[in-house]
């Protein structure tokens, strides 16, 4: 297979105007199958129109093909196979548990009653509970269970665990590692709980004032970025090397760098992968206002 | 078909509140109040003496009889018309909320994540609308009507004169619920203009959907008469407000389209005896008045202005 060919979502000047303001500036990116793309951004930043466009929930301009169709277009068709949730608590209050697995079952394709039922059975949610009834956690439980019973090719989340305790958060992604991901799906996350997806993350995408700003594999990542934590005899001989960013943790200077010699910078001191979080947080400031 | 058989059962799940139960309340009021009236025991005066209606036996027979268990055969479906006038409030406000609450809730995003296009589920809305609340409020009010008749022959039973034998060997007794059945086709026609307007403001109102779906045909309506009256214009508000404007409102209620156009005088000239019979023939006359199909085809015209409006729209 061609990569071409293997490209789930491409996207060749995305550009969406909201009046004067444009929230997505001219976007290029390729999302390939089999991948877990996180897509991160401070709030304003183009994320969750991106995610619409893809969804075919927006009217845009510039070109964008998930997986070969055109979201403005063909959104029913392509609705058999691609998944959302778009935001948490979306559910109507009347919904039963039991009304919502009969009505995505008879409408879905692609939708595996036992499978949610599965899902169902490890919450506390009962067959006959309205929505009205559940708390913001299990409303998103009901939500997810839907979802992960559907045979995507495509699942888009945005937010998908706000609202959720941290056992149940866990579990969510762990099930989705396990029992819903393969390598012909493909999942494309936001989320500002960055730390608890980075490990299950193949794929970083951020995005600021409507431009992708980094993207790249897990991989890449680990090779392009460095941080080191710089003994204080060092400070100024790193701080030349022009770090990403710099920190100060118990008294002890912390830089990031982007594509610096490792061998180098192993001099200076301990050398660390650096976290999602931290990264974002440097790409963030180090982009010219 | 199968998708559309799961957003009407979906709808009903929805609404089950307003359109079965609603009416299913005022039919079982209007029964309750019926039977007491008819069964409660009222004194009667005669001569000076008290006497319980209970002690009085009366045999009709003859032509009396006849007429007696004509007219009841002919019209005991029409008691429950009271019911049958609620159908115009619940599909008025069924449908100014249905392309506007899923908004509201934000359901919207969760209906949009499935398969299902935004053609299916406008017309299953409209469906609901035209078809299936008209259906379920028939089906309680000819409930109610066979209670009634039930009990008004238990009643005169009572006082020893039984038209049972002769009401179940009468052709109209099964005919009369037919008739009715009947005219849910014309409903349709006559209310499609209102249920294109509502869903297609419940479509486009960000807030206030009562105030616009009313607001602005009422507006045009008194700014038009304005114009004639005091500007001196040259037009015919009274028609424009009739043809238009209360079709875009009152369609939804059944029977509008008996107070329509040519038929509008026909009501004097209604027989007692076959009053349901009556309606039922000048009902489908009225889908011979052009004016019928024309104002169809403009709540076509608005429900895809509607189907525009859940596509396009963003939400969020």
């Amino acid at each position: 297979m061609t990569t071409a060919h293997n490209a789930v979502i491409t996207a060749t000047g995305l550009t969406k105007q909201y009046g004067r303001q444009a929230a997505l500036n001219g976007v290029n990116f390729t999302i390939n199958s089999g991948r877990i793309v996180g897509l991160i951004g401070p709030n304003g930043s183009g994320k969750t129109t991106t995610l619409k466009a893809i969804l075919g929930l927006t009217p845009f301009e510039g070109n964008l093909s998930v997986l070969g169709r055109d979201p403005r277009t063909e959104r029913e068709l392509l609705m058999n196979d691609v998944c959302f949730i778009a935001d948490v608590a979306i559910l109507p209050k009347w919904l039963k548990v039991k009304d919502a697995i009969d009505f995505v079952a008879g409408v879905h394709p692609r939708f595996d009653r036992a499978r949610a039922e599965h899902y169902i059975a490890q919450t506390k949610l009962t067959p006959d509970m309205k929505v009205k009834a559940m708390s913001k956690g299990m409303v998103v439980q009901l939500h997810l269970a839907l979802v992960m019973a559907i045979d995507a090719r495509l699942l888009v989340l945005d937010e998908p665990t706000l609202g959720l305790d941290i056992l149940y958060r866990k579990q969510f992604y762990q099930n989705l590692l396990e029992d819903y991901f393969d390598d012909d799906k493909t999942i494309v996350i936001t989320t500002h709980q960055i730390e608890e997806v980075e490990h299950i993350l193949t794929d970083l995408m951020f995005i600021e004032d409507g431009r992708i700003v980094l993207a790249a594999s897990m991989d890449q990542v680990g090779e392009r970025f460095t941080e080191v934590m710089v003994e204080p005899q060092y400070v100024a001989a790193a701080t030349a090397l022009n770090p990403l960013s710099r920190r100060t943790v118990f008294g002890k200077a912390i830089m990031l760098f982007d594509g610096a010699d490792r061998t180098q910078l192993a001099t200076f001191g301990e050398l660390r992968t650096p976290s999602v979080a931290d990264l974002f947080v440097a790409t963030m400031k180090g982009q010219p206002q | 078909m199968k998708t559309m058989q799961w957003l009407i059962k979906r709808e009903l799940w929805e609404h089950k509140g307003m359109l079965c139960w609603a009416p299913a309340v005022v039919a079982a009021a209007i029964s309750a109040l019926a039977l007491l009236a008819t069964f409660v025991n009222q004194n009667i005066s005669y001569n000076g003496a008290m006497v319980t209606p209970q002690n009085i036996i009366v045999t009709i027979e003859g032509e009396t009889r006849t007429r007696i268990v004509d007219t009841l055969a002919h019209n005991y479906v029409a008691a429950a018309m009271p019911v049958y006038m609620v159908l115009g409030f619940l599909v008025f406000f069924y449908c100014l909320g249905a392309l506007h609450d899923e908004r509201r809730d934000r359901s919207i995003l969760f209906w949009k994540s499935l398969p299902v296009s935004d053609t299916t589920t406008v017309l299953s809305k409209a469906l609901m609308a035209l078809v299936v609340s008209p259906l379920i409020v028939i089906g309680i009010g000819l409930a109610m009507s066979l209670l009634l008749l039930l009990a008004a022959g238990v009643k005169v039973a009572l006082h020893g004169t039984n038209l049972f034998g002769e009401l179940l060997v009468t052709p109209e007794l099964y005919l009369a619920p037919l008739r009715v059945l009947a005219l849910v086709p014309v409903y349709f026609v006559w209310a499609l203009p209102t249920v294109g307007w509502l869903l297609m403001v419940s479509s486009m109102a960000r807030s206030k959907v009562f105030l616009w779906a009313v607001g602005i045909p009422v507006g045009a309506g008194l700014l038009l008469l304005w114009a004639q009256k005091a500007l001196g214009f040259d037009i015919n508000a009274g028609w424009v407000i009739s043809h238009v404007f209360n079709r875009l409102l009152l369609g939804v209620i059944p029977g509008s389209w008996l107070s329509f156009g040519s038929l509008a005088a026909a009501p004097d000239i209604a027989p007692a005896a076959g009053l349901v019979a009556f309606i039922f023939e000048q009902s489908w006359a009225s889908l011979a008045q052009p004016a019928a199909w024309l104002g169809a085809l403009a709540g076509m015209a608005m429900l895809a202005v509607a189907v525009k409006m859940r596509r396009r729209r963003e939400e969020g």
